[in-house]
């Protein structure tokens, strides 16, 4: 009875990786997707068992993206997440942020696929990451990296959170 | 799969660019670096910049895995760089 249990556990997947999203919406994974986050193309599925919004999608987000650069002093919306980066230039920024021992928030736009459309619309910046200092849209990871090198970087963290 | 020509006859139609490098990284056609000196960015800072050079190749980003702005230049910060042997 136990081992029924523990099995049936197995097949309960408790949270999708990042990874694993991005391929269901690819259409790379096949099973069910139990787990749908603002999907658009569930024209196969009864009304019951599609997804519901329950009110416009864009005025959520922005809350939390507010929310988001408001309550930290550095936010980053990336991909993946700072210990394990899923793309070169979410890397790179992440690197720069840690290189100056700064606290920062951060948003996995491949877990969440409202997030990663909303943030885009929110700066008018077609890419991510995007960086936010103090509140304030700073721009990608070239930017960031310019700021670094030019020493400017160093002016715009004063008085940011340290990581202990 | 878009050519580095292609990219960069967009940035100096689209800017309008007087100076544009672009480096195919992968060499496949999906990942480019870019260098570019146009007037236009007199006056505006980072963010306008990156925006305007966006702007300028949005019709091939759709086929572009990754664009890589390293450097936008004024002519006249292009050539006080130059002098400072950067």
């Amino acid at each position: 009875m136990q081992r029924a249990i523990a099995a049936g556990r197995l097949w309960l997947p408790a949270a999708r990786s990042a990874a694993l999203v991005d391929l269901q919406r690819a259409g790379g994974l096949a099973g069910p997707r139990l787990y749908s986050a603002a999907t658009t193309d569930d024209a196969d599925s009864h009304d019951d068992f599609k997804p519901k919004v329950k009110a416009a999608p864009s005025a959520g987000v922005d809350a939390t993206i507010e929310k988001d650069i408001s309550s930290h002093d550095v936010f980053i919306y990336m991909k993946g997440v700072p210990e394990a980066p899923m793309c070169g230039f979410s890397n790179m920024a992440c690197a720069i942020l840690n290189l100056y021992g700064v606290q920062y928030g951060s948003r996995n736009v491949l877990a969440d696929p409202e997030v990663r459309e909303g943030v885009k619309r929110f700066t008018a910046w077609p890419t991510v990451p995007q960086i936010f200092i103090k509140g304030e849209f700073v721009g990608g990871s070239d930017i960031l990296h310019e700021m670094h090198q030019k020493g400017e970087l160093k002016q715009a963290l004063e008085g940011c959170a340290q990581q202990d | 799969m878009v050519t580095a020509s292609e990219v960069e006859a967009a940035l100096r139609s689209g800017l309008p660019a007087s100076a544009v490098e672009v480096a195919d990284i992968q060499g496949c056609g999906t990942s480019f670096e870019v260098r570019v000196v146009s007037e236009a960015f007199a006056g505006q800072g980072r963010l306008a910049r990156h925006k305007a050079v966006q702007a300028a190749v949005k019709h091939l980003m759709p086929e572009i895995h990754a664009l890589s702005i390293k450097a936008t230049k004024t002519p006249e910060e292009e050539a006080a760089a130059a002098a400072a042997g950067a």
